[in-house]
């Protein structure tokens, strides 16, 4: 499907955009009471999501419920089977949001694993390494080294413990309107076969109508999107994102430090960096961040990431160890200038990373999750204490985080991914200087365009052999992230259509997981390997949720 | 119909197994525990046969021996449709099958159940015991790892899979029976099950286990494989690949 | 007088192999006892080749006949045999873990009140006390018992326990019984379809993958299981059963089975951890794969580089040759 006007596109190159079918708009938000349901329940308050944004969300407003004496019934629907399954962050947490939440507890109560010691930022080159000063964005003093799916299973204790209905094993898969009324959310159906009929065991999609409907569902979600796109609320930037390919190692060498990277095996033309972390002294989280907006259709980021682990410093550690997980997840990397202009409206709010609440240059974005989680049930209580949640009411939520350390944060740093789209060197000179003057200069926005528009140089990429002990092929990969999604599901992906040989490579190269391959010179879909990363849905084909439980079953990612 | 289903609490199949410090048990940090996989036909079964008694009633109850945690497993039941759970609470449940048939036997006594269900045996210690145990203590008649099942005027037929064919076996109701894969396509939660089970009753009652006969001397990962090697190349290394194989291997 | 107890198996008035097995384990817990093994078979009329048994280490080989017995009789046959196992005051009873044995154990335990531990792997005798090995956790772990008391009843998992010569007396002695019926009837025991031979039970896997170019070329591979005469299966990796090629009941690996052959051949598969998955716990792996590098031959005891459409039809004929 062409536009003219979106992207240049010369011969040698590839615009994604340009494949790349619309949201169905249609299918995503429809009038309460439509058919196609089976059941129907009601709730007070609906959570699409049991991440952070959404488990705080869900234990500050039984809180305040219990707290009020009001009766509010609370459900948050996750689509991994388990809890934590589908939860993946490198992760260095701030513990600001925790103690909001829990005032009565104590540092030591909270998930995490460990305070940081000490830290280290390095430039890599192909075999060596350059010590930076940590930039003052990234000094992690007083904050955690901790495992976000250990963090989302304690949260969910916490909220169970409240009377919080968690549902594991229900995506959302539309929603629910009356009017300009956010009214719930239908979810998936389960059992279809490979064509999509439904058989003996299939149950029909269920419809949640709620009062209120929180949007938590994590990067590039989809249903926030369609709400977004509906309603046409604007932001200054479309929002851009990068894609994190991410392991935990055994390791038989002990880690004391977190570690940041940049440089090799990165082109310069391209921006991400690396992390490794000690969950445990010999139990390492380590992983490689890259813009999706990179300039080169043969990058293959976790091919880029296993060839990182070659690296001495990273080689030192790992060596004799074994890879115990695997896994990959996208960021929402625009800042400030991405983030919606309202993110509340009748009937509904959106928190979290589905809002672009993600500080990249200090590489957080849990605690900025949370607390507008905490925000959104301070608004929502009130709102349903009141005349209920109309859009006037839930814009509170919008006042709150808007004059919150969340959104100063993010104004401070709001170039400074921005400055990278012209390349490490000019971009790291631009974002030093936005540094020292705190975010003064340069300080004008800087435009972007989605990631899909960006032109991409075709080239063919040398192949790349594993070795199977510290390089793994993406079918091994996809095995250790835990995925057992069932080989006869139907598939959730939405390909455009005319989908040339050269872009049938790119998707290859940009899923990690390998649901995309080249096979006879035409596009491949191995649906049953995503990992719900959605990369896919930035670049390529687009992301509908497949039956609940489908997906990676992520433990300590 | 009155139907008892047994159900175990289990490591997830995809349990990556590491060795407690004791050298005897599973180490049981960050693995994910489930309804045991062959519960889930008998648990089926039991729901289908109740559904089709029509409006005479009738009444699932699940039991399980295990840990305290192990009433989530029980509410995994009651929401695919189980009427009520027990839990007869232990620390550990222990590695020998025949204390658990005592306790269990003991509690399903005098039920009045038309039909007893187990998985044919627990993915964890895949000991294939325990039901055809409780049916000797109950005194009643039992089939294993039955594929088939049809039932009619007190009176059922079961097959099961044997080397090479299939067992046709008849038996009187009331009876105890253990489920195999292919009996049936277990159904999936739906969120008004999972709604209800909250409210549907679960008696927890602690139980202490008779002595066992059985202790755990160790739990050992298997001896690894020995380093492979290529016997040739092309058809020319077929009869060797043969004689290594007969007389190495004595797979032939 | 404590000696061990062998439960043999027959079908159609013929001994089953796994009794040759039960034997063996029996013989091996005798020796370390110093004790004699007495096997028991329950049948309708005499079956032949008992005395073979002999050569194997049975010092003394009954049969039990009664027309109930000729097919399985679940609750007779645990009767028999239990009563049996009380008045011969029995250090251990053996049995075979078949379909048959799996299902008769633990009645015999039940009716003895003593544990049984099945699917055992390996047997010993340790200051004593009968010992014993078993698989746990889909064959992830190994799980060593010890027996408290008398008798130790086990089941022997069957491809494991290899006939070995350990000549015995071998004194055969037909007996009727009287024996009631039982409450549970084998009616008859159906044949299987043909070619229906599941690759989670047999004991020949052959297994195919991309390797094999188009699905027609399967047919090279059950050329070779039939080679092997019954009892091996065809398997097929993810990406055949992805591509249609082959139905999902015999994908092996990853959401298909997990398999627990005794010799499992890998044919045109690479080796990724998803199949491997599926087929650790195979007592032999054999591959064959033209590319030396394939990660299966890491994981294979017995590999071949080559042309599989050369090397599988050369396999097939030596086979047939071994079996002619």
């Amino acid at each position: 499907m062409r536009e003219a006007g979106r992207g240049k596109r010369d011969a040698g190159s590839v615009v994604p955009a340009q494949y790349q079918p619309p949201l169905p708009l249609d299918r995503l938000i429809l009038p309460v009471g439509a058919p196609g349901a089976g059941d129907r329940m009601e709730l007070d308050v609906l959570i699409v999501g049991a991440g952070p944004a959404g488990l705080a969300a869900a234990i500050e407003l039984a809180r305040l419920a219990k707290g009020y004496g009001r009766d509010v019934t609370i459900g948050v629907l996750e689509k991994a089977a388990g809890l934590g399954e589908h939860s993946l962050s490198g992760a260095v947490v701030n513990p600001r949001a925790f103690r909001d939440l829990f005032p009565d507890l104590a540092d030591s109560d909270f998930p995490f694993r460990a305070p940081v010691g000490k830290e280290a930022v390095y430039l890599l080159t192909g075999g060596g390494r350059l010590r930076l000063p940590v930039p003052p964005t990234m000094h992690n003093r007083g904050n955690y080294v901790a495992s976000l799916c250990e963090i989302v299973r304690w949260l969910g204790a916490r909220a169970e413990e409240l009377g919080v209905n968690i549902f594991t094993g229900f995506p959302a898969a539309a929603l629910l309107v009356d009017g300009e009324r956010v009214a719930g959310v239908r979810t998936a159906a389960t059992g279809l076969d490979r064509t999509g009929k439904s058989g003996p065991t299939s149950l029909a999609p269920t419809d949640l109508v709620a009062r209120v409907t929180a949007l938590a569902e994590g990067t590039r979600g989809m249903l926030a999107q369609a709400y977004l796109e509906w309603q046409r609320v604007a932001s200054a930037n479309p929002q851009i994102f990068a894609l994190g390919v991410k392991e935990i190692w055994e390791t038989k060498r002990p880690l004391d430090a977190i570690i940041h990277t940049l440089g090799w095996p990165l082109p310069a033309d391209a921006f991400g960096g690396s992390f490794m972390y000690p969950l445990a002294p010999t139990l390492v989280a380590l992983g490689l961040v890259v813009g999706l907006d990179y300039r080169d259709a043969g990058l293959d980021v976790h091919q880029l990431f296993q060839r990182m682990k070659t690296h001495p410093l990273f080689r030192g550690y790992l060596t004799g160890g074994e890879m115990v997980e695997w896994g990959a997840k996208t960021i929402p990397e625009g800042g400030y200038y991405s983030v919606p202009a309202r993110r509340s409206g009748a009937g509904v709010v959106i928190l979290g990373d589905a809002g672009g609440f993600v500080d990249v240059p200090s590489l957080k974005g849990i605690h900025y999750a949370m607390q507008s989680g905490i925000f959104a049930a301070r608004a929502i209580f009130q709102a349903l204490s009141a005349d209920g949640p109309t859009s006037e009411r839930l814009a509170e939520y919008d006042r709150l985080v808007n004059s919150s350390y969340v959104m100063h944060d993010l104004y401070r740093t709001r170039n400074m991914r921005l400055a990278f789209k012209d390349g490490l060197y000019r971009g790291g000179l631009k974002a030093g200087l936005m540094t020292f003057t705190g975010g003064r200069f340069p300080g004008r926005r800087i435009a972007m365009p989605p990631d899909a528009e960006v032109a991409r140089r075709v080239r063919v990429a040398a192949p790349f052999v594993p070795d199977g002990k510290l390089t793994f092929s993406k079918v091994d990969a996809v095995f250790k992230s835990g995925n057992a999604t069932r080989d006869t599901i139907p598939t959730h992906l939405l390909v455009g259509q005319d989908v040339s040989r050269d872009v049938a490579d790119l998707y290859a190269r940009m899923c990690p997981a390998g649901v995309y391959e080249v096979a006879d010179g035409s596009l491949r879909v191995n649906a049953p390997n995503c990992i719900d990363c959605k990369a896919t849905d930035v670049l390529g084909p687009r992301w509908t949720p497949r039956e609940g439980g489908s997906g990676p079953k992520y433990k300590r990612m | 119909m009155r139907i008892a289903v047994c159900i175990k609490r289990v490591p997830d199949s995809e349990t990556r197994v590491k060795i407690a410090a004791d050298g005897k048990t599973l180490d049981e940090a960050g693995v994910k525990f489930v309804l045991n996989p062959y519960d889930e036909f008998a648990l089926e079964e039991a729901l289908r046969r109740k559904e089709q008694g029509g409006s005479g009633g009738g009444e699932v109850v699940v039991f399980s021996l295990g840990p305290p945690a192990a009433q989530e497993t029980i509410r995994t039941a009651l929401a695919l449709g189980a009427d009520r759970g027990v839990l007869l609470q232990v620390d550990r449940i222990p590695p020998d099958g025949w204390p658990v048939a005592q306790a269990l036997a003991a509690a399903l006594r005098d039920g009045g159940y038309d039909l007893i269900l187990f998985g044919k045996l627990a993915i964890d210690d895949s000991n294939h015991q325990v039901g055809p145990m409780v049916a000797e203590l109950l005194g009643l008649p039992c089939v294993t790892a039955i594929t088939h099942l049809d039932l009619a005027d007190g009176r059922g037929t079961a097959e099961r899979e044997v080397e090479g064919g299939i067992e046709v076996v008849e038996f009187p109701l009331p009876a105890v029976l253990t489920t195999d894969k292919g009996l049936n396509e277990p159904r999936y939660p739906a969120l008004k099950g999972i709604m209800a089970a909250k409210k549907k009753p679960l008696d927890v009652k602690p139980t202490a286990l008779a002595v066992g006969g059985l202790d755990v001397v160790a739990l050992t990962a298997p001896p690894a494989r020995n380093e492979g090697r290529i016997v040739g190349e092309g058809p020319a290394a077929v009869p060797e690949l043969v004689r290594l194989l007969r007389e190495e291997a004595k797979v032939l | 007088m404590s000696h061990v107890l062998a439960v043999l198996e027959q079908r159609d008035g013929a001994l089953r192999k796994v009794s040759h097995e039960v034997v063996t384990g029996a013989r091996r817990l005798a020796d370390a006892l110093g004790e004699n093994v007495d096997a028991l078979l329950l049948a309708g009329a005499a079956v032949p080749g008992m005395n073979e048994l002999g050569r194997l280490g049975a010092d003394k080989l009954t049969t039990l006949t009664n027309p109930a017995f000729r097919l399985y009789a679940p609750e007779g046959y645990a009767r028999a045999i239990a009563d049996r196992a009380k008045a011969g005051g029995y250090r251990a009873v053996v049995f075979a873990a078949s379909a048959t044995g799996k299902d008769l154990a633990p009645r015999v335990a039940a009716r003895l009140e003593r544990p049984l531990a099945q699917d055992v792997t390996d047997v010993a005798v340790e200051a004593g006390a009968v010992v014993a090995v078993r698989p746990v956790y889909a064959g992830k772990a190994l799980l060593k018992v010890k027996f408290a008391g008398s008798p130790a009843l086990l089941s022997l998992r069957p491809n494991v326990f290899t006939p070995v010569d350990r000549p015995k007396a071998g004194v055969v002695e037909v007996a009727a019984v009287d024996g009631a019926p039982g409450r549970v009837t084998v009616k008859q025991v159906k044949a299987a379809e043909a070619g229906a031979l599941d690759v989670a039970e047999a004991a020949i896997v052959i297994s195919g993958g991309r390797g094999l170019k188009e699905p027609a070329n399967f047919k090279l591979l059950e050329e070779l299981a039939r080679a092997f005469g019954g009892g091996a299966a065809v398997g097929a990796s993810r990406a055949v059963v992805d591509a249609g090629w082959r139905p999902h009941a015999d994908q092996v690996g990853q959401t298909g089975k997990t398999v627990s052959p005794s010799l499992y051949v890998a044919v045109g598969i690479s080796g990724a951890i998803q199949h491997l998955a599926g087929m650790r716990t195979a007592k032999v792996i054999v591959a064959i794969n033209r590319d030396k590098d394939a990660p299966i031959f890491k994981v294979a005891d017995y590999g071949i580089v080559g042309d599989l459409f050369e090397i599988v039809p050369k396999l097939t004929e030596e086979i047939e040759k071994l079996h002619a």
